[in-house]
């Protein structure tokens, strides 16, 4: 069961990768995109109104082709999306008889403590991973777009991370990172240098949780800048140098500017994904035990509003409760992708 | 280029056409309809069930087809899901100790095992282990596969470098309370500086909640989490805390901590003896079993259900007491360290042995008294669910230093908030 939120973070960078893509900005892959839209749109706008039905009757091989992803897709996305909606009105154990409450379960949500505690640590983990990681993933994109040789060594290198198992990663990280036989204290000790209690602080456990993620998604989104890097024409960059800029002033004048389509969308699409932390804390502290499983860990310092939602459902049978919390979090994420949204897209001129 | 796309396309729609058949054929295991089906499934996880008693038991069966699936991952979860339908729940299921107080309220879904045949073997096992698996009403939906009799493990050359007893029987005598375990772990640890009494406190906890007839909701489906039985166990569980002897491990570094001696006790269940002998081979020999200070207690131990959809009932629970007879039970502890539900297994050889892991001793001496004298005690189906904050509060404290009083609090405001989820009043 764990498969569906585990499952979550990694599809999701990719799929929207594809999709919002082509939209955003001309990358030099698809520098076609943009273009093969144009004549696509043109007919059905201003085509002489051949009505809906005429044009899915003369497209339907076309809509079969792609019908398997929307089955799918309403089946096992849409489906239990809608169904959550109905659950968070419900007090329901799995498989006895549904009971109607009304509001309740959100009243019960406004009320827990822990609830607004996992959100708050949700979001410090969320903060103290995606700015490392967007910042890092921006220099090393520069610098892999100023390298000759072996670039294509670099894109591999940098890409495996975000395809390696994020529980071997966990377990792994569990094990550099531990408080008494870890590798980072091993070396702080023979540096004379007092050991830090890595997986019993309520701050470095959050550390931990987000260097992981920094480690997974850096390389990943490194890619998407150095596509988009590429696209910036090479006579700017000309340009700016006859006018005697220096590359800080490169950087910050000409790349970043120019960057901020495939800058807001990596910025979106971290903010999605790593809101939803949930394998990092579920494997890094022990989710198997018999009592007090998926607890979040020493304090439930790592305990995300992912892992308390998977605790409400799947240990405590609370279905009704857990999906309203999935949704106070979705309006949640709603809320901060439109607060980024508006922060790097504002000076954004009208096309 | 245009055709080599073609031929993958043809290659992955004919691939995923094949597995959708396969998923379909598998599903249907036939399990629904007519109650004198051949063909009967049976559910466990890894380690839940003796693999050879089970092989054993498919040859036995000669006349009935037991299919049976090691089920991964959190089974709980699948088993709860397989339980929505008949095609795809399984006609004999393991339920773990800790999930089968929250099946309670649903004993609909499962055959009362009274009437297919369990009432005559009930006297033959703990009484105190088939309660947690009866209703209210008397309904017995589940047959007890193992239990987990808690005891003291000790590191013997450790207790004997601090001039403790050494003995199993006089550290048993020794060590009779909560107190004397203390003030032992505090001699133990002046003596070796490295080493610790206990593992965490929320182990303690849990002991001394499995020690009493009451737990965090009565039989009235009242909250009582916020008593006295509740609050000595916690003052009781805070002490090696402010005492120093706590080794306050929360997170995986468990192994290595039991291999280098950093931990010169365990208290924990029979089968944690095979937790210790996995994660530290190297200190075989080293280790003894004593009681538990303050009395038995238990943790742990898994039943065998038959699901109300199940094609055969009667045959289904055939199979299950042939596979959980004293006989086969005693080969379980054997081979999966699985301790026996019906005490007349206690006497046979397979218990009785030496444990080299343990210097030769004869473990079950500890244990098999302990088992027998384990308290009744009502458990909740929203129980876990309501002692989860009183174990993140004792680990808070371990981490944060958070204070004791401040932490109780807490705990017993966050408890009474799920137990009012959790419908209880």
């Amino acid at each position: 069961m764990s498969s569906t939120p585990v499952a979550g973070p990694a599809p999701t960078g990719p799929t929207s990768g594809s999709d919002t893509g082509p939209a955003g900005q001309p990358s030099p892959d698809r520098s076609r995109g943009p273009g093969r839209r144009a004549p696509r749109i043109r007919p059905v706008s201003a085509g002489s109104r051949p009505g809906p039905r005429r044009r899915v009757a003369r497209h339907w091989p076309q809509y079969v082709a792609i019908s398997p992803y929307y089955l799918i897709f309403s089946v096992f996305m849409l489906f239990p999306v809608l169904y959550t909606v109905y659950l968070a009105f419900q007090k329901w154990d799995g498989i006895g008889d549904m009971q109607f409450v009304g509001f309740q379960q959100f009243r019960f949500l406004w009320d827990d403590p822990i609830f607004w505690m996992s959100v708050r640590n949700t979001l410090v983990i969320w903060v103290l991973s995606t700015v490392p990681m967007l910042f890092l993933a921006l220099v090393l994109a520069v610098l892999v777009n100023s390298t000759k040789r072996f670039t294509a060594f670099y894109r591999v290198a940098l890409f495996i991370p975000s395809i390696t198992s994020l529980v071997a990663i966990a377990i792994f990280f569990g094990a550099v990172f531990s408080n008494n036989f870890g590798l980072i204290n091993a070396i702080l000790k023979s540096l004379h240098v007092s050991a830090v209690p890595w997986m019993s602080n309520e701050w470095t456990i959050k550390l931990v949780i987000a260097a992981l993620m920094t480690w997974q998604w850096t390389g990943y989104n490194a890619i998407i800048y150095l596509a988009g890097l590429q696209a910036i024409p090479s006579e700017l960059y000309e340009a700016a140098r006859m006018d005697g800029a220096g590359p800080v002033r490169i950087f910050f004048s000409i790349t970043i500017p120019l960057l901020r389509p495939i800058i807001l969308f990596t910025v979106v699409v971290s903010t999605v994904t790593g809101l939803q932390s949930f394998t990092e804390p579920q494997v890094l502290f022990g989710s198997e035990a018999a009592t007090n499983p998926n607890s979040g860990g020493p304090g439930q310092a790592g305990l995300t509003t992912l892992l308390y939602f998977y605790h409400q459902a799947f240990d405590n049978n609370d279905f009704g409760y857990a999906a309203a919390i999935v949704w106070a979090f979705f309006l949640l994420i709603l809320l901060i992708v439109l607060i980024n949204w508006r922060l790097v897209q504002r000076k954004e001129p009208r096309p | 280029m245009d055709l080599s796309r073609r031929r993958f396309l043809q290659a992955a729609v004919l691939t995923a056409a094949a597995a959708g058949a396969t998923a379909a054929c598998g599903g249907g295991s036939g399990s629904s309809g007519s109650k004198d089906s051949k063909d009967l499934a049976l559910w466990y996880w890894s380690g839940g069930l003796s693999d050879k008693v089970v092989a054993d038991a498919k040859t036995h069966f000669s006349d009935i087809t037991l299919k049976t699936s090691v089920v991964g991952g959190d089974f709980k979860t699948k088993l709860l899901t397989g339980l929505r339908s008949a095609q795809a729940a399984p006609d004999i299921t393991g339920v773990k100790g800790e999930d089968i107080a929250s099946f309670l309220p649903n004993a609909d879904r499962f055959i009362d095992l009274k009437t297919v045949g369990a009432d005559k073997l009930v006297p033959d096992y703990l009484a105190w282990k088939l309660k947690q698996a009866t209703t209210q009403d008397g309904k017995l939906i589940g047959f007890p596969i193992d239990i987990g009799p808690c005891a003291t493990f000790y590191r013997e050359d450790l207790f004997a470098q601090a001039g403790l007893p050494t003995d199993p029987a006089k550290v048993s005598a020794q060590l009779a309370t909560w107190d004397d375990y203390f003030a032992a772990g505090v001699e133990l640890h002046k003596a070796v500086p490295k080493t610790f009494l206990v593992n965490n406190i929320g182990a303690v906890f849990g002991m001394i909640i499995g020690q009493g007839t009451q737990r965090f909701i009565d039989e009235d489906n009242k909250f009582i989490g916020d008593q006295d039985h509740i609050r000595t166990a916690w003052t009781t569980a805070v002490k090696p805390y402010t005492l120093g002897i706590d080794a306050k491990i929360n997170d995986n570094t468990w192994n290595a901590a039991i291999s280098n001696g950093a931990l010169g006790t365990e208290i924990g269940a029979a089968w944690h003896a095979l937790d210790i002998s996995n994660a530290a081979p190297g200190t075989k020999g080293k280790w003894r079993v004593a009681s538990l200070p303050g009395g038995p207690s238990n943790l742990g131990g898994s039943f065998l259900a038959i699901p109300a959809t199940s094609g055969n009932p009667e045959e289904a629970f055939k199979i299950i007491s042939w596979i959980l007879s004293p006989e086969n039970q005693a080969r379980g502890f054997t081979d999966a360290a699985l301790f026996p539900t019906a005490p007349a297994a206690y006497k046979l050889p397979a218990l009785t042995g030496g444990d080299a892991f343990f210097g030769g001793q004869k473990t079950i001496e500890i244990f098999g008294p302990a088992a027998e004298k384990i308290p009744s005690a009502y458990e909740a189906p929203a129980d876990a669910a309501v002692s989860a904050p009183f174990y993140s509060e004792l680990t808070s404290i371990e981490a944060k230093g958070k204070d004791p009083d401040e932490a109780w609090k807490d705990a017993v405001s966050q408890a009474k908030q799920i137990a009012e989820r959790q419908g209880v009043k």
